[in-house]
């Protein structure tokens, strides 16, 4: 091959850890009140961008009230202060103020992306929203009708279908189990007391965690904060309990009439603070998370053409880690599609990674790093997201020597860990069948990849 | 169509007044072109060392040849299945093995291929891509592994999916004979025609530097991308293309009405799409009108769509407009909404045309004016905030025939707008030679409904 790579892996690393980012350095505000506040001060555009987290997310949701903490994150720009639903959406819109919520299952994740001109009426707003919203009833009549019409139409998407169910018979009877956009029924269970009850205990300093990126100083910035979440109450929501048995290995069939069934199948994964976690973040990009590079695409998609998309990933949540895949095929590939899968993982757990997967897993991690760092919307995004999981704030700067540490050794330690099948719970949204022709052959004739063993 | 040589002497003057740490009010792009014809563009942003690189071919769905719809994007497949020296999947592989992300798109006017990378890597990501523009392997196995690929990213994204699916019928009524009636994914039967021939054919009349954009934004100055540009792809011989079809766009002299009724469909919607002109079509300022409009009606929850309906007569859960004009041929101009529970589609049909109707008799209020006005100026702002987005802007406005003024001057453009020319674009909204549907579920004959065969039965699953 004529195209050579010209750097050692370890040199191009080396190069690239320092400095994710051309102008922004990575520092800590102080904050009295015991928020985690991180900023990059980079004044080559007018705008400023941040990601805040607060610990509101679904896994709070008292029972019966399913998609409370989603509700209330979609009505936070629903009127506040004195100002109703209709004046606070102007009030955003007049300025270009973007302020979008991502309520997730531990977090509510608040990003606002503002021109530096506008930034604190942005700041104020948000502040208005979190400590004095109205949750009057036109708009949580309108929210509530539009969440039950999403629920619904998701129900004619079968990779919600397969979620759904998955997260259901994975997490069993534990907060992380229900759907975070709740039902039907629980959300018209849900009235203005649950939302104003919610916010107030919900929408608090206590856990804060803040990331912003842009045209400020850290002078403007304290301010700007204080606009934001002075207000809020300083206490701490309880903690989200810890699971006890996860996981409901075997197949399940939730019939429903697609031309392309979904298949989500998932294994216990590792909390962020297990120390064999980066091994483990390795041995998923190397097995399900690296597009291209991995060798589910390679033997599901490339080799069989058995799919457009196949991937892992391994997702870290305060009180648990889950290793979670997704494939779609046609009806009569599901069974081959499963079988093709539990082999590869199966292979994986029992030999792990040749040492050329594993450098090129590690320069691929490395080298991508500044990727994250190009924007200051991505710089926000990013950093909260290392605060999120309870990471130091030298991670930003130590992350790409840690990823290097990893040893053959580790990733195969981790891959037994994780890839057991028989503990893999499968849930199939979709209808599949027995292949009516002759079965595809299951061991076609593929290249020899250079480099690597053969893999049957 | 060969590509004039035009600015490759500017290069020095301009180098001379980039902006070192940029604090530009206005992005700048800079542009010349190398001698086999291939036009390059450089949109720098120092912030991070990371370039973006993108290779635009003026080719898309519309260049399918009839009876193999679905081509053009399959060809776009292809460009991954390797080359004699860059074998297999070796393409991905090597760029992600060098930390860099990559992937392709393709829409009726353009293939856009692109890299996101470390700064000291790009030069390989520019060999590997020259290498592919010429180099490809497409032997039998491949073709036939990837049409399966290609049938399974159409279940995916068109079949299993009612609105897709709706959209697809309602482009194929909208345009009549034009290409921009066919999928670009292709219909499933034609999918299946692709063979080897077709896609060799394919890519001898399309695949030439003379037919290609090439972008580049982020770390980078013009100098570098020149060197960089000249190194790799300078030596890759021009071709001579196949022609681009001039299609007719055949008037529309009637409305079309269309109900599709299917079991899938849990949420009914309605939707109306209208063809009107595309910014390469448009008289000065007539495209701007259009985008305000759409921007007034239907941008976010301040919009007059989803005031009128969803917040004041409470007919709709959802309702907004929105206006496609990068196109070579002609724009789109669509409106939707989905109905509250017990509202049926006809009621809601008639309000939002009641709303429009009422929207071209009354002036426009000022605030709303300067809002729409407002936040799309700040898009271009907060778009410079993203190397791909910048370099799809460029990209994309030059692959059909636009300039990089007409980038760097929209947001001057979109302040120009007037009242006037905006009630205009809302009166040019002609329902009669419009495509109207309605997306409704079939709703059998009352039975009891089969549980599911799942187990175990999750804790609160719903009934």
């Amino acid at each position: 091959m004529r195209l050579r790579v010209t750097f050692s892996a370890a040199l191009f690393a080396a190069s690239l850890c320092a400095a994710p980012s051309n102008a922004a350095t990575v520092k800590a505000l102080p904050a009295p009140q015991g928020e985690t506040v991180w900023y990059a001060e980079d004044h080559s555009l007018p705008m400023i961008a941040m990601s805040a987290a607060i610990p509101a997310g679904a896994a709070y949701d008292p029972r019966g009230k399913d998609g409370l903490a989603t509700f209330a994150a979609s009505l936070l720009d629903e009127g506040a202060g004195d100002l109703n639903s209709n004046a606070f959406h102007e009030a955003l819109a007049n300025k270009a103020i973007q302020l979008s919520v991502t309520p997730g299952r531990d977090d509510m994740i608040v990003s606002l992306v503002t021109l530096k001109e506008n930034a604190p009426d942005a700041f104020r707003l948000l502040g208005m929203a979190l400590s004095k919203p109205h949750f009057e009833n036109e708009a949580v009549n309108r929210v509530r009708a539009q969440m039950i019409a999403s629920i619904e139409q998701n129900d004619e998407e079968p990779g919600d279908v397969a979620a759904k169910y998955f997260w259901h018979a994975y997490f069993g009877n534990h907060p992380y189990a229900h759907d975070a956009s709740g039902t039907p029924q629980t959300l018209n269970a849900i009235n203005q007391r649950d939302l104003h009850a919610f916010a107030r205990d919900h929408w608090v300093r206590g856990g804060l965690k803040i990331a912003v990126a842009g045209d400020v100083t850290p002078q403007q910035l304290t301010q700007l904060l204080d606009t934001a979440f002075g207000s809020l109450p300083m206490k701490t929501p309880p903690a989200i309990p810890w699971p006890g048995k996860v996981g409901a290995p075997g197949v399940h069939i939730v019939p429903m009439p697609v031309p392309q069934p979904t298949v989500i199948f998932a294994l216990p994964g590792l909390m962020r603070s297990d120390k064999d976690f980066l091994a483990a973040y390795v041995a998923n990009y190397i097995v399900g998370g690296g597009g291209f590079s991995s060798r589910l695409t390679d033997e599901v998609r490339v080799k069989r053409g058995l799919t457009y998309d196949i991937s892992t990933s391994l997702e870290a949540f305060r009180r648990a880690g889950v290793l979670v895949g997704l494939v779609a095929t046609r009806a009569d590939a599901v069974n081959q599609t499963i079988a093709v899968t539990r082999q590869t993982l199966k292979d994986f757990a029992a030999n792990g990674p040749t040492d050329k997967e594993l450098q090129d897993a590690k320069t691929y991690l490395t080298g991508s790093y500044p990727l994250a760092f190009q924007s200051d919307a991505g710089i926000a995004g990013q950093l909260n997201s290392f605060q999120r999981i309870g990471l130091p704030i030298d991670y930003v700067a130590n992350r790409n020597a840690l990823m290097n540490a990893v040893t053959l050794a580790d990733v195969k330690r981790a891959a037994a860990r994780l890839f057991d099948p028989a503990r893999m719970t499968i849930v199939v949204a979709g209808s599949p069948v027995e292949p009516k022709a002759p079965p595809p052959p299951s061991a076609p004739v593929v290249r020899p990849k250079t480099g690597a063993p053969a893999r049957k | 169509m060969p590509i004039r040589a035009r600015l490759g002497a500017a290069l020095i003057a301009c180098t001379a007044l980039l902006p070192l740490r940029a604090r530009a009010d206005e992005p700048k792009a800079f542009q010349f072109a190398l001698q086999n014809g291939m036009q390059v563009l450089v949109v720098p942003d120092h912030r991070a060392p990371v370039v973006t690189h993108m290779l635009w071919f003026k080719v898309g769905a519309v260049d399918d040849p009839p009876g193999i719809s679905g081509l053009a994007h399959f060809f776009e497949h292809m460009m991954f299945r390797g080359t004699k020296q860059v074998p297999g999947d070796s393409f991905s592989t090597t760029i992600a093995r060098n930390g860099g992300v990559d992937n392709a798109q393709t829409t009726h006017d353009s293939t856009v291929f692109y890299e996101q990378i470390a700064k000291d890597r790009l030069p390989l990501a520019m060999q590997l891509e020259a290498d592919r523009m010429v180099n490809l392997d497409l032997s039998d196995s491949n073709v036939t592994t990837e049409r399966n690929v290609v049938s399974e990213e159409r279940r995916m994204r068109i079949d299993n999916n009612p609105q897709s699916l709706l959209g697809e019928q309602m482009s194929a009524a909208l345009y009549l004979s034009h290409p921009y009636g066919r999928p670009v994914i292709g219909w499933m039967e034609e999918i299946q025609h692709i063979d080897k021939n077709a896609a060799r054919d394919f890519y001898k009349h399309h695949y030439a530097p003379n037919n290609a954009i090439l972008v580049l934004a982020g770390d980078i100055t013009p100098d570098e991308a020149r060197k960089d540009a000249q190194a790799a792809y300078g030596k890759v011989p021009a071709r001579e293309l196949a022609p681009r079809w001039d299609f007719a766009q055949p008037p529309r002299l009637g409305e079309t009405r269309m109900t599709v009724v299917r079991p899938d469909v849990k949420v009914p919607l309605f939707a109306r799409n209208y063809r009107v002109k595309s910014y390469t079509e448009a008289h000065p300022g007539e495209a701007e009108g259009l985008e305000v409009l759409a921007q007034l009606l239907g941008g976010d929850a301040t919009g007059i769509f989803y005031r009128s309906l969803v917040v004041d007569k409470k007919l709709a859960v959802d309702a907004g407009a929105s206006y496609d004009g990068l196109n070579r041929d002609s724009g789109e101009f669509d409106l939707y909404a989905e109905p509250r529970p017990g509202v049926s589609l006809d009621v809601l049909e008639r309000a939002m045309d009641a709303t429009l109707a009422d929207f071209i008799r009354k002036p426009i209020a000022d605030a709303d004016f300067a809002r729409a006005k407002t936040q799309l100026v700040a898009g271009a702002t907060y778009r410079r905030d993203n190397q791909y987005a910048m370099a799809s802007a460029y990209g994309q406005a030059l692959s059909i025939g636009l300039t990089t003024d007409d980038v760097e001057e929209w947001p001057s453009r979109i302040r120009a707008v007037t009242a006037d020319s905006v009630r205009k674009a809302a009166a040019s909204l002609n329902r009669r030679e419009a495509v109207t549907a309605y997306l409704e579920p079939f709703v059998p004959l009352p039975k009891p409904a089969p549980r599911p065969r799942a187990q175990p039965k999750p804790a609160g699953a719903t009934p």
